[in-house]
């Protein structure tokens, strides 16, 4: 199996501090892959270099089939080539309904032009229904986003991203703030989603790695730590020290 | 003008002194020589009144008295053949110095060549003179006007004991030499001596060398020095500009302009017909050609140089730039003598540029300093911040109209400038700005309608016409140091203010608890509020320091430039710029806008003098065309921070 | 979820083609050309004026209550389209004096002596007697209305690219808006712009090829074209952002990294939004200055600009009605108080006089309006809408 997403070799500083060291990482295209680690080990800046919000000084981030290099696209292009993003803090458009919301992130043409002259149609009506009834919005379509509970909000991100079909998903800490059951729901729907899908999760709550059942990567001052199932890594001495030491 | 006139005038008042200081003497000599030469004293002649002259100067004060009455037309005749010497109301006989009453004397009235060879003898005298005065108003007077006799005075005047002016001295023979010596290998040899000199005076005894004028021949004048051959078609030379020197010289027809063509066919109108064809059909440019064609065959036109013989015209001469001065190694000699004038001037040029620039970027400096620290620390665009500046000017104009004294109230003023203004600043803070937190481009507008408001109240209160901020008098003037070189005093003083508040600012900043406080606010407002500090405090520090400062450089900006209730809107756009080619958050970074900004605006002015509206289009674009390459300024905010 | 056609889903727009229609119907009648007189030829002009205002401030509206982007550079794009009509207007007007004038020569001119002549006409008074290359379209009008579009077009176009391909937003983009008008008048103030400096254009209110048509009828038929313009120009944008469309650019505007992350270009849909609007604004422009007679460069100052933001925000941001209300509320007002007009305010000690103290009143209410109404008069309507849906 080739991998979907290659990372290799990449290091980025700012003002002097390194705040990604010679990270490499690779998965698959039908793959769950939890990435823990402790604060400031550097989890969120390396989504930022794989969506490229931040540009690595160097390495290499290599995409898909033909390996194209996602280190010269921008963030638009990334997302229209498939990497789709929920952020820590819900980031939904407040101002707008979730039937606005949820068909904004549908799967379209994103030229101003083409924008311009989509139209709503039955079929896409229907997707956005879908998609609402699947992250248990389905009574609130008509509802501004900025009326929604906070998990509700995390639930639309994730609506959202599920609208785009991206082929890779990065989840950044989709458990915050969700009741027991949310995140039972989150679990089941996160494994399925990683049968056809490439699945990166960040996330602090041990608990809750546990329950994806997946390969863990373990990050500490801005390079792999450790990589292996969850008892694997937690048996690690290393990674011992760095979540007990301090 | 005024100054060679005040010269004069200071001459004449030295020579009157002079008439006046001695004793009435009669002089015999002299009485002599008037009684012998009358006719030419009456009525003189340049060629040949020159022996009576030196010898009317050789005959002691009383002859220099009498020489300078004459040339200041001050010599009058009486009837009963008398020299007198007018002064006002009273006269006085030339020789005998007794006074004359009651006559109604003649006036003389010596023509300027005579009065040119009477200076001459006058200056000759002069410029041996005991007294040091009259020998620096000889040597002025020289200066001014040199001539051929000039040069022989001061090569038999000893030397002068002072050494400034004997060195004076020999740089004026120098340089009449060049202009009036005979041998022109001496000419050469002091224009060597000369070379590189950038002067005034030289730069201006150069050019008269150097002039030419254009000539058009068949072929090379042989006896003339040319300075080149310039061909028809290039730049120096344009075609029709070769033609217009072949109609000057007479050796082309004038062409036939289409003005011209339109007047003769007017002239030729016969029934409705010209040449046979209809008027009406005359506004097609080949109807008109055709119509004047018929009248050339029919004899009624003289035929015009059409455009091919012109051009044959054009070509078949050859063209070529002459020199006045006709002898080539001298010309030779005064262009090299020129090219490396002209290399250091250029150097000086530069480093008067540099000089002009600098005290733009203090002023910019002093603008946008306060504007680069709001906008660091709050990440508000203060609108308003161009009328703080002229409230600043304001209050110096109030302060100067209650205290007399310019320097005491310039001391009073700028402290006063900057307390009204942080007054002014906090009020704005805790008013409107603090309740516009995250807002950035509401604050924005909000600050705009203070901006407006303030403008028109100070309309209201001080009128629309210009307020005068007077700076002291040690402020006045320039500080100079060669012909080119110079800046204007004040200017040296805004930039001493600007280095000032450059030192006051960092050691704020560096040295002192506010200045770590603030940097910790603008670094990481959260977490310095979880460590005690008050960012509101902060904020409302800061936005009054910003702001006092602006109205320090009111007071400084209204200094050289006109009091008007819009003089901030006249920086506001400058300071945007310098925060935004500066980069916010760094002092360093407002330092370098400033540079740059004012050095830009220098070097585009200093392209394209006559247009300065031109110069200030194409540093905007140049501003536009810089954020692309630098969106965050020369010295950006660093860190994860700034990407927020 | 049924779709029902555009118009019917936004009933505020329907209300406003018929407040226009209405309005329009009855100046009409009360005019001196078709009515009954009450209202004078000069006010027709002022309120046909204001429906100009109105239009730019809707692209205003667009620009900055839509995508973000507090473009203080809109007057600029405004007089630009005045310019491009202007010179149509006085040549074709001066060409028909001169030609009239030169039909008592001798000989009839030709086409160049009557160029010649209608430059020196125009440019005598800036010393010059050449007809300058940005006149070549000037005998045209269709060639000049296309640069009514094309030139403030083009200019949005470039200005755009590079300030939003550099990500220049914020603060520092309404900086270099600004800075981009002030080049733009500075450069128009030179005499040898071609733009005849500081003179500008005029006797604009004079339409070549109408010269029997009086003044009264040309303010009718102008106040037609622009409540026509207003009309199509509000319809237009409020189906822009009624749409996807405007779902995307609102998105931008609260929080456009997101938006970049969902895949969207966002350089080109603000550069899209950004262009159309000036189009828009240089129609509206285009439209005014025949009515004012003159433009010179002093429309382009940066103030101007920055009142037209003004008015968006009194009148209430991100909603188009919004900005037509505070436009032809403030400039109405505006115009009513500095006309010498209103009454003088007695307060014991003071004597208010409005033509002094206006500017100082709308700074300070600019400033409460952000402060305490930041959905300027529209949110009062809001108030009441929302209070009617929570009753039912």
């Amino acid at each position: 199996m080739s991998a979907l997403l290659e990372v290799s070799g990449v290091s980025v500083s700012f003002d002097g501090f390194r705040a990604i060291d010679n990270l490499s990482f690779s998965i698959g295209p039908a793959e769950l892959r939890a990435v823990i680690g402790p604060n400031g080990a550097g989890k969120t800046t390396f989504m930022d270099i794989i969506t490229g919000k931040t540009r690595p000084d160097a390495g290499e981030v290599l995409w898909g089939e033909y390996s194209r290099s996602l280190l010269k696209m921008n963030e638009a292009q990334i997302a229209r080539a498939g990497i789709g993003r929920k952020f820590q803090r819900p980031t939904v458009f407040e101002d707008q309904s979730v039937a606005d919301n949820l068909t904004m992130a549908l799967r379209a043409n994103r030229n101003p032009f083409s924008v311009l002259g989509w139209r709503a149609s039955p079929s896409s009506d229907q997707r956005v229904t879908e998609l609402a009834a699947e992250v248990g919005l389905a009574e609130q379509v008509n509802r501004k986003a900025g009326e929604l509970s906070h998990g509700q909000k995390q639930w639309l991100e994730i609506g959202m991203l599920l609208a785009q079909e991206p082929r890779l998903l990065l989840v950044d800490e989709p458990a915050a703030g969700m009741t027991l059951a949310e995140r039972e729901q989150t679990t089941t729907l996160l494994r399925r989603l990683a049968e056809t899908h490439a699945v990166v999760v960040v996330e602090h709550d041990m608990d809750f790695v546990r329950r994806l059942n997946c390969k863990v990567t373990v990050l500490h001052q801005g390079s792999v730590l450790a990589e292996g199932s969850l008892d694997h890594v937690t048996r690690n001495p290393q990674v011992i020290e760095v979540y007990l030491g301090r | 003008m005024t100054s060679s006139l005040r010269a004069q005038s200071l001459i004449a008042l030295a020579l009157m002194l002079l008439v006046s200081a001695l004793p009435a003497q009669a002089n015999p000599e002299l009485e002599a020589l008037i009684a012998t030469n009358m006719d030419q004293i009456e009525r003189p002649s340049r060629r040949t009144v020159g022996p009576l002259i030196k010898q009317i100067a050789a005959t002691g004060p009383e002859g220099k008295a009498m020489l300078a009455a004459w040339t200041d037309r001050r010599l009058g005749l009486t009837d009963d053949g008398r020299v007198v010497i007018v002064a006002g109301d009273d006269m006085a006989d030339a020789a005998t110095g007794e006074a004359v009453a009651g006559a109604d004397p003649k006036m003389l009235r010596p023509n300027s060549g005579v009065r040119g060879l009477i200076d001459s003898a006058l200056v000759a005298g002069q410029i041996s003179d005991p007294d040091r005065k009259i020998r620096v108003q000889a040597l002025d007077s020289i200066a001014r006007s040199g001539s051929e006799e000039h040069l022989a005075a001061l090569r038999n005047a000893p030397p002068d004991p002072d050494p400034a002016l004997q060195a004076r001295k020999e740089r004026l023979e120098t340089l009449l030499t060049i202009q009036y010596d005979g041998d022109p290998q001496a000419r050469i040899a002091a224009l060597k001596e000369m070379s590189g000199d950038v002067g005034l005076d030289f730069r201006a005894v150069l050019n008269p060398l150097l002039a030419t004028r254009r000539v058009a021949a068949t072929e090379a004048p042989g006896d003339a020095n040319i300075a080149r051959e310039l061909k028809p078609g290039s730049d120096e030379l344009s075609r029709d500009a070769a033609y217009e020197l072949l109609k000057s010289q007479e050796l082309a027809q004038p062409r036939l302009t289409l003005a011209a063509q339109r007047d003769i066919l007017i002239a030729n109108i016969a029934d409705g017909r010209v040449g046979g064809i209809p008027v009406t059909d005359l506004g097609d440019p080949q109807a008109r050609d055709r119509a004047y064609e018929a009248l050339e065959a029919a004899g009624t036109v003289t035929p015009a140089a059409t455009e091919a013989e012109a051009q044959e015209a054009i070509d078949r001469h050859r063209y070529y730039e002459i020199y006045a001065e006709p002898n080539p190694d001298v010309t030779e000699a005064a262009k090299s003598a020129q090219t490396r004038a002209q290399v250091r001037l250029a150097a000086m040029k530069g480093i008067d540029l540099g000089l002009d620039a600098l005290s733009f970027a203090s002023i910019y400096f002093l603008a946008a300093i306060g504007l680069a620290v709001t906008f660091g620390v709050m990440r508000v665009i203060n609108m308003a911040h161009g009328e703080f500046i002229m409230m600043g000017a304001y209050t110096g104009y109030v302060v100067q109209t209650l205290i007399p004294d310019r320097t005491l109230s310039l001391i009073v003023a700028l402290p006063a400038a900057f307390a009204v203004t942080f007054a002014a600043g906090v009020a704005l803070e805790r008013l409107v700005i603090r309740h516009l937190a995250k807002r950035p481009l509401e604050t924005l507008l909000a600050t705009f309608g203070v901006s407006i408001a303030l403008q028109q109240i100070a309309k209201n209160v001080f009128g629309t016409q210009a307020r005068p901020l007077t700076a002291p008098e040690w402020l006045e003037g320039a500080i100079t140091f060669n012909d080119v070189i110079s800046i204007s005093t004040i200017r040296a003083a805004i930039f001493v203010l600007a280095l000032l508040f450059l030192g006051l600012f960092l050691f704020i900043m560096k040295r002192t608890r506010l200045g770590l406080e603030v940097r910790a606010v603008t670094q990481n407002p959260g977490m310095a509020a979880s460590m005690g500090i008050n960012p509101d405090r902060i904020a409302m520090l800061t936005f009054g320091l910003g702001s006092g400062i602006a109205g320090i450089a009111g007071v400084a900006i209204g200094l050289f430039a006109k009091v008007t209730s819009e003089l901030g809107q006249d920086y506001i756009v400058q300071s945007f710029m310098t925060v935004v080619v500066g980069g916010v958050g760094n002092i360093w970074g407002t330092l370098a806008g400033a540079g740059l900004i004012g050095a830009l605006s220098k070097i585009i002015e200093s392209l394209n003098p006559s247009n300065t509206l031109a110069a200030q289009t194409f540093m905007i674009l140049f501003i536009i065309i810089f954020i692309q390459f630098r969106p965050r300024g020369i010295i950006p905010q660093k860190g994860r921070a700034a990407e927020a | 979820m049924t779709r029902k056609p555009f118009i019917l889903r936004n009933p505020s727009v329907l209300l406003m083609l018929a407040v226009l229609a209405v309005f329009t119907a009855a100046v009409t009648l009360m005019s001196q050309a078709y009515g009954s007189g009450a209202v004078p030829t000069s006010m027709v002009k002022v309120l046909g004026k204001t429906l100009c205002l109105a239009l730019a401030a809707v692209a205003m509206d667009l620009v900055w209550g839509y995508i973000g982007i507090l473009s203080l550079g809109q007057m600029a794009f405004f007089a630009l389209g005045g310019y491009m009509i202007g010179q149509w207007l006085m040549y074709a007007r001066t060409e028909a004096i001169v030609a009239a004038s030169l039909a008592q020569a001798p000989i009839p001119p030709t086409p160049l002596e009557l160029q010649e002549a209608t430059a020196s006409q125009i440019f005598g008074v800036v010393g010059s007697s050449d007809l300058p290359m940005v006149w070549s379209f000037a005998h045209s009008l269709p060639l000049q209305l296309l640069l009514v579009v094309a030139v403030p077009g083009l200019l949005a176009l470039v200005f755009g690219w590079l300030a939003f391909r550099s990500r220049v937003n914020g603060v520092y983009l309404s900086i270099l808006t600004q800075a981009m008008t002030l080049a733009l008048a500075l450069w128009l103030f030179q005499n040898d712009s071609g733009f005849r400096g500081n003179n500008g254009l005029s006797g604009l209110q004079n339409i070549p090829g109408l010269d029997g048509v009086s003044q009264a009828r040309l303010s009718i038929w102008f106040l037609w074209a622009s409540a026509a313009a207003l009309g199509l120009g509000y319809v237009l944008i409020a189906w822009l952002v009624g749409g996807k469309f405007g779902s995307v650019i609102r998105a931008i505007r609260d929080d456009e990294t997101r938006v970049r992350f969902l895949g969207y270009p966002v350089e080109g849909f603000k550069l899209v939004v950004f262009t159309l609007a000036a189009m828009i604004t240089a129609v509206a422009g285009a439209l005014y200055y025949p009515q004012a007679g003159i433009i010179n460069p002093a429309e382009l100052a940066p103030i101007a600009s920055i009142y037209l933001a003004v008015w968006v925000a009194i009148g209430g941001r991100g909603r188009l009605y919004g900005a037509v209300i505070g436009a032809v509320f403030v400039s109405l007002l505006s115009s009513w108080f500095t006309g010498g007009r209103a009454p003088d305010l007695a307060l014991p000690g003071y004597v208010v006089k409005w033509v002094d103290w206006w500017q100082v009143a709308l700074g300070l209410s600019f400033v409460l309006v952000t402060l305490f109404a930041p959905r300027g008069i529209a949110g009062f309507f809001d108030l009441f809408t929302r209070r009617k849906e929570s009753g039912s």
